[in-house]
């Protein structure tokens, strides 16, 4: 993503910056203000003056990073003022507490989505349709390729997977924050009965989100102690982190498998060595992408993280809408 | 009883690691079939069928032509996917056609035997129809199953052996009938699928059906503890593994891809065909310089594969000779199960039998192999160093007391090659993969020095492991010069050692010289790209042989 000197947003340093306003968006180091869009840590960096973000946000921060941080928190839809700039988290729809940012000045409006999704999901807001002159919008997903399934059938497909080998242990991994809690909400409303387990570092996760009243399932934490035997049939939820390495030698006759959206293609999914995958994503598929493009009303659109490339011809040949490149 | 079904074994045998899990699958999808749609499966899981009924970039054009899709847009998804058949699949995802229409659920029987061939007969207009109303009337989960079929790409991680396996469990029958019955050609019916699962062990049924081969291991240091006594030496030869049998008078000869090649040998077939006795042999078909007594290069064997009814030229042009190396069966009598030692004395019997018959000389075409007779290991491996002398790979070292059965069992039959040969090349060429490499830059080109120009030699893709292929990737992207397509020119500074196995002259590279089977065989990070071979080195190592 190209921007300008003069633009209100701009990339500078690898992160977006907002100049009149002296604040960073997801910066990747060190900086005096710091806007947060949501909890996952590749948008978080260390050291940080001051941090703003919404309530839950700064409750997943604090939880994960265990450090006294700065953080300064609003409510959805809540506009603070930096040097005549109003500032607003919107809904995203990735995890709980997930925010877009608008900027408003002079008349001009500025959106960033941060990572977002359309589809519905009960752990979190739902998306929010936030109009706008520019858009800053994630791509990760940018090419027509990625269509995601209904929710619902894919955990009916998880459950079926478990309950097609009742003697060996399911271990499904994903990511602590946000998919996780997903996938349990929706495999508690299949027809799986047996017992769930989680990992600590989902584990702590899913009391925060019971916390902020986000009702999740309970779950037993797997801990070494746990028999082979109890195990059996079972479902146990892992960080992506540990399928490689020793880990795996706790546990005996396994079937793993991996839920995102990179699992839609078979190649990914062969190389990645699990059993099976589950395409399973939060963020936005193409039409996804498209739909915010199109209800935003921007009349300029940038992207960045992902491809960015045919998503931005596509738009320019098919629908006529000024993508900075 | 259906694609629907057949969609659903797919799915499970492609998302199981475990041999046991896919046996399981298997025995339980043969249980529940029928017959008919039965012999299909097998026919696409044992690959004996990849016809391609139209091309990954013709269905890219209909997609592209009915759906108003821009083609860049699918060739852009093509290079993260690495293939046209699920490209396809996940954009007509996006299209949700078939929520349209009422589904169908076709039997892999009337798809495979009926729609799907004729295609062929019908004009692009009428093709483009049908296949487009067969997306819009297929459930979306059997979109893939059916685009592979039609663009010929249908595979999935099952062996031969493993279906082999499946169907031995099922009826409780010996793996080897079944490997057996499995071999050579395979027309899907219910009486193939009769025969295949039928309790009853006829042997004469078997009759038109090559043995299942006997393959070779590599050489393990534990065979040199053995007396040298203990084995028969024979040269490797870098040709055609092939069965050639004559029963009931009918000569047929059988590849070990299990494929006849009769109308691409006549001459063999013909002088084959006036020997009185029947057998099966088990030996390997090349191209033969008769004057000197040894192979020529695999190069002309490749003229002559797959070239049917050759002219008389091609035939003097390219001689060729069947050299026999067992006996497997003679006059209806199978002898697999006597020692080595044994059917060699026959073997060698029957030859001179059939050699002495003064009307019909088969020496101009068909030889048993020689034997080597090394004194002690020490002498086994000076006769291995000299097997490129005479064109041939090293050697294969035989059990005596063994018997032939089938696969890869172990101790019996050794293979012992020859080292190859190695440079040391500089990368300067990288393009995308396909299939289970999509995505990454796995398709690589290496250069040797000539003067101070890096020349291109040879192209490989294999010999990195995953976590190589990665970082390897990573350090392509950071350093192209530029792109050209799916290939980009790269920064020279990555040197590896590549290995292969033949070298020799030819006019249409630009550096003068091709090889037989390069890979990369080591990642020579402590080299600078002023220490990568020359040209000259290359040169070098052809004057040795």
């Amino acid at each position: 993503m190209r921007t300008k000197e003069e633009d209100l947003i701009r990339y500078k340093d690898g992160s977006l910056y907002c100049e009149p306003a002296d604040v960073w968006i997801d910066p990747n180091r060190p900086v005096k203000t710091a806007l947060i869009t949501h909890a996952h840590f590749d948008h978080f960096a260390f050291g940080c003056n001051e941090y703003f973000s919404t309530k839950e946000t700064a409750i997943l921060l604090r939880e994960r990073v265990r450090d006294n941080i700065n953080i300064k928190t609003f409510d959805y839809g809540e506009e603070f003022k930096i040097n005549g700039i109003r500032i607003s988290f919107h809904p995203s729809g990735h995890i709980l507490g997930s925010s877009q940012i608008r900027f408003i000045f002079a008349e001009e409006k500025w959106l960033i989505t941060g990572d977002f999704k359309l589809q519905k999901d009960e752990t979190c807001k739902e998306y929010e349709v936030v109009k706008t002159d520019y858009l800053i919008s994630e791509c990760t997903f940018g090419l027509p390729i990625f269509k995601w399934d209904e929710t619902n059938k894919i955990a009916v497909n998880i459950a079926k997977w478990i309950t097609n080998s009742p003697d060996k242990t399911s271990l499904l991994f994903c990511y602590s924050l946000g998919k996780a809690q997903r996938l349990l909400n929706e495999i508690s409303k299949t027809n799986f009965k047996g017992n769930i387990y989680s990992h600590s570092s989902i584990e702590k996760i899913n009391n925060c989100y019971k916390k902020l009243g986000i009702s999740i399932i309970n779950t037993t934490k797997i801990e070494n102690k746990n028999k082979i035997d109890e195990l059996k049939g079972s479902l146990i939820l892992l960080p992506p982190s540990l399928s490689k390495g020793s880990y795996l030698k706790n546990f005996k006759n396994i079937q793993t498998a991996f839920a995102s959206g990179w699992m839609s293609i078979r190649a990914l999914r062969k190389r990645s060595g699990y059993d099976k995958g589950f395409p399973i994503s939060d963020h936005a598929d193409w039409d996804g992408i498209l739909e915010v493009v199109k209800k935003s009303e921007a009349k300029n659109v940038f992207f960045h993280h992902g491809d960015s490339e045919a998503l931005s011809q596509f738009l320019v040949e098919k629908e006529s809408i000024n993508v900075l490149r | 009883m259906s694609l629907k079904k057949f969609s659903e074994l797919f799915v499970d045998l492609d998302s199981s690691n475990s041999t046991n899990n896919k046996i399981e699958v298997l025995k339980n999808y043969f249980l529940s079939n029928d017959p008919i749609d039965n012999s299909w499966a097998i026919y696409l899981l044992t690959g004996k069928s990849n016809k391609r009924f139209i091309s990954g970039r013709y269905l890219k054009n209909l997609f592209s032509q009915i759906y108003e899709y821009p083609e860049w847009l699918i060739d852009t998804c093509y290079l993260k996917v690495g293939d046209s058949a699920e490209v396809i699949t996940l954009l007509l995802k996006n299209k949700n056609t078939s929520r349209k229409k009422k589904l169908s659920n076709i039997s892999l029987n009337e798809l495979l035997s009926k729609t799907i061939p004729a295609l062929s007969k019908l004009s692009d207009k009428e093709k483009n129809f049908k296949i487009k109303n067969m997306w819009e009337t297929l459930p979306e989960d059997n979109h893939l199953i059916f685009n592979k079929i039609l663009t010929g790409t249908f595979r999935v991680g099952v062996s031969i052996g493993l279906i082999t396996k499946s169907i031995s469990k099922l009826i409780n029958i010996d793996e080897e009938i079944i490997s057996h019955r499995l071999m050579g050609n395979f027309e899907p019916s219910i009486d193939s699928y009769e025969f295949l699962i039928d309790k009853n062990i006829n042997l004469q049924e078997l009759n038109s059906k090559p043995f299942p081969f006997l393959l070779a291991n590599t050489i393990e240091d534990k065979i040199f503890k053995n007396s040298i006594n203990d084995f028969q030496f024979e040269w490797k030869y870098d040709g055609i593994r092939m069965q050639l049998i004559k029963r009931l008078g009918n000569v047929s000869l059988w590849t070990r891809g299990q494929e006849l090649v009769n109308e691409s040998f006549p001459e063999l077939v013909e002088k084959i065909s006036h020997i009185k006795d029947d057998f099966v042999l088990d030996g390997e078909l090349l191209v033969w310089n008769f004057k000197e007594q040894i192979a020529f290069d695999f190069s002309l064997l490749q003229k002559r594969i797959n070239r049917k009814s050759p002219s008389r030229s091609i035939q003097i042009k390219y001689p060729i000779i069947f050299i026999a190396y067992d006996l497997l069966e003679i006059n209806g009598k199978d002898i697999r199960e006597i020692k080595l030692e044994n059917r060699r004395i026959e073997l060698e019997k029957y030859f001179s039998k059939w050699q002495n018959k003064t009307d019909n000389n088969i020496s101009d075409i068909f030889k048993i192999c020689d034997l080597i007779f090394p004194k002690d290991w020490p002498d086994a491996l000076t006769y291995k160093e000299k097997s490129r002398e005479n064109n041939t790979e090293g050697l294969i070292i035989k059990k005596k007391t063994s018997t032939y059965s089938s696969g890869r069992k172990k101790g019996i039959w050794w293979k012992y090659k020859v080292d190859p040969m190695q440079l040391d090349a500089v990368l300067i060429y990288a393009k995308g993969g396909s299939g289970r490499r999509a995505g990454l830059y796995t398709d690589y080109s290496f250069a040797l020095w000539k003067d101070q120009e890096l020349i291109k030699f040879a192209s490989a893709y294999s010999g990195l492991t995953n976590i190589e292929i990665k970082e390897l990737d990573k350090w392509i992207r950071k350093n192209t010069i530029e792109k050209f397509g799916p290939v980009r020119s790269l920064k020279p500074e990555m040197v590896f050692e590549i290995s292969f196995e033949k070298i020799q002259i030819s006019k249409r590279h630009k550096s003068g010289i091709a090889v037989r089977f390069p890979r990369i065989t080591k990642w020579r990070k402590d080299k600078k790209i002023k220490d990568a071979d020359s040209l000259e080195n290359a040169y070098e190592l052809m004057k040795k042989i």
